[in-house]
């Protein structure tokens, strides 16, 4: 191929279906998130707009750009302005990172330490809540923005460590050829259980979200750091925390749920089976990425709809004094059974661990679910 | 009586389970039917002892102003003036009811005027089953007397009864 | 006057959190509160002038908002208190007391479901809210169904009710019993040994009983430090002495307990209500009011009584002069101003964090503490 078409408006090309598929997710995550917390609310989330409220996606932005642009009498403009980009930019840079399906049309850019890449390209989000919350010249949006980027920095620590548990099991940086491990194997989430839980909360914490919102939560500094934001500065930052959601989902998915893979000891859709059916089978591949993805993106309301959430203190305390022993210790044991060569024994650490949650949660217990029929008021409704 | 303090075992404790346990209620939640009523599509019917708007009736009403002497926020302007008329051959003396307003904005709904109204049945009464009484003017909420008893731009609900009066309660207001 | 290393925080009246128009003045050290001072009158409306305007009857809708959230105990204290000025308590009769004690064990449920919803969206967790405001609209609609209002209910009158029964109650009444106990369960299946929420509510605002009691709190507050105190079992009144149920007391006074005191609160009013219902329908229908003059004209003398209301002790302060139908004084003892006298002692040394937690479990109504 031409190297300029190979190199660059190939990839160019990729990145921006990725990014277009990815902002559409992304958009429909609004209305997703709003439902399915009603649901679990037992209310009904937005119906009206659309059918079943599906135009709110498209009413949310209009909202977002019509609205008055207000900025703060003192505040300091350039990085008022700033604010809201900063964790926008990285993290669209990292879809051009991640694999979405078999190799090599799937991926825009292969790189070999697309982990650390990532990694990195993530951290800078930091710097954006920073800038938003000092920049308001607001007393609470200044608290706020030093506890989110206080919570950020701390759990990039155990967020980084989970990883290297799976780093020594598949020995290679590449995202695509962790995947391709994978399929080999099992999922990494069996040998890598604990590995894979500390990441889960990592990321919940990286994200601001639920049990560790405290810098955006309402009850306690209104809004924390984007209470002086508005219209579309206020929708970049709602746009970043999403497409973080996103990635970093797409991240889990990649380590430890074994990508658009569906196979298991080189049996089932693996990235040669795929590739054996040319571009339907690259779809397929994307597809089961996709579905996994929104899976754990769901996984996210749902945890936001059932806890409360930390204390900061307590939320640091987490962070440094439980993830980050765990995931040394997970490096530490890890590294035994590599050593050993046993990697395979690994595997019954998860089934166990899973099973024994499975086998204490079996509904045995009589919590009786209230039933609809003999609920009193819903008999008086009348059609007006 | 000493609250318990609930204790986790081990396994509670190491595995998560408590975590799980609410998981699992909003998770079957999530499938349940929901007892939204869609308003205005839907509709709630109020009970029938629901203190609503009011309705009021001139032939029934006797004014002797009981009720706006009970009302706690005196919202009921009553003129009354005598009148000679003429009632089964025999010249007496009527109470000629000439107004009776009712300022609404500022009704809190309490129903003591039905209460202490003494005919049988009562000459106002709050019982419309009507909550939806916004207005874009002020001045639209001050009801005189024929507005009480007719007032045209109210949502009907269909098979309410028009001018009956509620059907009597065992136990009795009287 | 100030210490270099504090700063002054303005929780302000405008607050998602601070249950009303509650203002709460912080100096904070960081985020540790050295100091918080609640500031109140924002919510108040003179409703004790008013009482001297009007008649006795013509107050109990007023003692509805006091306490919006639970207003049938409201009127019950004052119906209770101008009973007792009138000398007439024991003339209520036995069916009229029944339906007293049964809208307020009703209300007692409702208004600790709501103070459940609010404090755990408060610490964060969204989904009770929602599934006990959907219990509650069912003990609304109870009450619709009964006095004609859901929330300012009007439902008790000097000497007795104002209407029996409406045909089919007590057997609603019956459903909704038979599954609140389910829908406890789940409440608690989210929240009670909920790591996260034990950590946001266990050694919070600890108070020892003799602090309580000198601070003067009543209520589920004084029953979580483990002092075994309710009006209901100390100075029984309408017909309590004939019902069987416990007193839950705390041990440790935080949040925690507290927390854990309104629920199985919530669990003996339920058991009140299973008694009452055979009590009630024993009873002839239609004997609902004690054979009183209506116009209330009370002798002179002055008279303090007080209930358990769901927040604490209710109490009101009556004089009269015996000349007019109108009080010449008549005051009240709210438990949420009271109660809420004791959130500095509470607050000091906590976080800005647990100040959200502390302003819940006090279960404050500003519509009270203001009047």
């Amino acid at each position: 191929m031409n190297p300029w078409m190979q190199y660059l408006v190939w990839p160019l090309v990729k990145f921006l279906v990725a990014f277009v598929i990815v902002q559409v997710i992304v958009a429909a995550m609004n209305w997703i998130e709003r439902r399915m917390l009603g649901f679990m609310q037992a209310r009904l989330g937005p119906n009206r707009v659309g059918w079943h409220g599906l135009l709110q996606i498209i009413a949310d932005p209009i909202k977002f750009l019509l609205k008055e642009d207000i900025v703060p009498a003192n505040a300091e403009k350039v990085a008022y302005f700033l604010g809201p980009m900063l964790p926008l930019i990285p993290t669209f840079l990292v879809y051009c990172l991640i694999p979405f399906g078999p190799p090599p049309t799937f991926v825009a850019a292969r790189v070999n330490v697309a982990l650390i890449l990532i990694l990195a390209l993530t951290s800078t989000g930091v710097y954006g809540i920073i800038l938003g919350g000092w920049a308001s010249n607001n007393k609470y949006s200044l608290m706020g923005g030093l506890r989110s980027a206080a919570q950020m920095v701390s759990y990039e620590v155990p967020f980084g460590l989970s990883i290297v548990g799976v780093l020594m099991l598949c020995g290679s940086l590449d995202l695509v050829k962790i995947v391709d491990y994978q399929a080999t194997n099992i999922w990494n989430l069996f040998p890598q259980i604990v590995a894979g839980f500390i990441f889960f909360v990592s990321m919940n914490a990286e994200n601001n979200r639920t049990p560790f919102d405290l810098p955006e939560a309402e009850s306690e500094l209104v809004a924390g750091y984007h209470t002086e934001y508005s219209a579309m500065k206020f929708a970049f930052f709602m746009l970043a925390e999403y497409s973080a959601m996103l990635v970093n989902c797409c991240l889990m998915v990649t380590l430890y749920f074994g990508g658009w893979t569906l196979a298991a000891f080189g049996h089932g859709l693996t990235s040669e089976v795929l590739g054996h059916w040319g571009w339907i089978g690259g779809l397929i591949g994307a597809l089961i990425f996709f579905g996994k993805v929104m899976a754990f993106m769901m996984v996210y309301i749902w945890f936001r709809g059932t806890f409360p959430r930390f204390r900061f203190d307590q939320l640091m305390d987490l962070g440094w004094k439980w993830m980050i022993p765990l995931a040394l210790a997970n490096i530490f044991v890890t590294g035994l059974f590599v050593l050993a060569g046993q990697e395979r024994l690994m595997y019954w650490i998860g089934f166990a661990a899973i099973g024994a949650v499975v086998f204490f949660m079996r509904p045995h217990k009589s919590a009786a679910a209230i039933p609809v029929e003999k609920r009193v008021h819903a008999s008086r409704v009348s059609e007006a | 009586m000493q609250v318990e303090y609930p204790k986790p075992s081990w396994n509670d404790r190491f595995l998560l389970l408590d975590l799980f346990e609410g998981l699992r209620t909003t998770l079957r939640e999530l499938f349940k039917p929901k007892v939204t009523i869609r308003y205005p599509e839907e509709r709630l019917d109020p009970a029938n002892r629901f203190r609503g708007m009011f309705r009021f009736s001139y032939d029934r009403c006797i004014a002797c102003k009981l009720c706006a002497v009970a009302c706690p926020i005196d919202i009921i302007y009553i003129d009354v003036h005598d009148e000679q008329r003429e009632v089964d051959g025999k010249m007496k003396k009527l109470k000629v009811l000439d107004r009776y307003d009712i300022d609404v904005k500022r009704c809190m709904f309490c129903a003591l005027c039905e209460e202490a109204c003494p005919t049988k049945p009562k000459s106002i009464w709050l019982t419309t089953k009507t909550y939806e009484l916004a207005t874009h003017d002020r001045g639209d909420l001050y009801f005189n007397m024929q507005q009480l008893e007719y007032w045209e731009d109210r949502p009907r609900y269909d098979g309410l009864p028009e001018d009956e009066p509620p059907a009597a309660l065992p136990g009795g207001n009287e | 006057m100030f210490d270099v290393h504090e700063m002054e925080v303005n929780f302000g009246p405008q607050h998602p959190s601070t249950h009303g128009v509650l203002r709460v003045l912080l100096k904070v050290d960081g985020e540790r509160i050295i100091d918080a001072k609640p500031i109140i009158g924002y919510l108040h409306r003179g409703t004790e002038k008013l009482f001297e305007n009007m008649a006795y009857p013509q107050c109990i809708p007023h003692t509805d908002r006091m306490d919006y959230v639970a207003s049938a105990t409201n009127n019950l204290g004052f119906v209770e208190a101008v009973e007792k000025l009138m000398g007439v308590t024991a003339q209520i009769p036995k069916r009229a007391q029944l339906m007293r004690v049964i809208l307020s064990e009703l209300q007692r449920i409702s208004s600790h479901l709501l103070w459940l919803a609010t404090h755990a969206i408060d610490i964060g967790a969204m989904t009770p809210f929602f599934y006990t405001f959907r219990e509650r609209e069912e003990i609304l609609d109870l009450f619709e169904t009964y006095c004609g209002a859901r929330l300012t209910l009007n439902c008790m009158r000097i000497g007795g009710m104002p209407d029996d029964l409406p045909p089919g109650w007590l057997d609603d009444l019956e459903e909704f019993i038979g599954k609140f106990d389910a829908a406890l369960d789940e409440y608690e299946t989210l929240l009670t040994n909920n790591r996260i929420w034990k950590r946001r509510t266990v050694g919070i605002g600890v108070i020892s009983p003799e602090e309580a009691i000198d601070w003067g709190i009543t209520g589920p507050p004084l029953r979580g430090t483990g002092f075994e105190w309710d009006l209901r079992k100390a100075q029984p009144y309408e017909c309590y002495r004939e019902l069987q149920f416990d007193i839950p007391v705390g041990i440790n006074g935080d949040t925690y307990d507290r927390y854990l005191v309104r629920m199985a609160e919530m669990r003996q009013s339920r058991r009140i209500l299973e008694q009452c219902i055979p009590l009630i329908k024993a009873t002839p229908a239609g004997d609902i009011k004690a054979k009183i003059s209506r116009v209330i004209r009370p002798p002179e003398g002055e008279v303090y009584h007080s209930i358990e209301s769901p927040k604490g002790e209710l109490g009101y302060y009556i004089v009269s002069d015996g000349k007019g139908q109108n009080a010449y004084r008549c005051r009240v003892r709210p438990p949420s101003f009271v109660n809420l006298q004791a959130l500095p002692a509470m607050a000091k040394g906590h976080l800005v964090a647990d100040l959200v937690a502390l302003i819940g479990t006090i279960d404050i109504v500003l519509g009270e503490v203001d009047r």
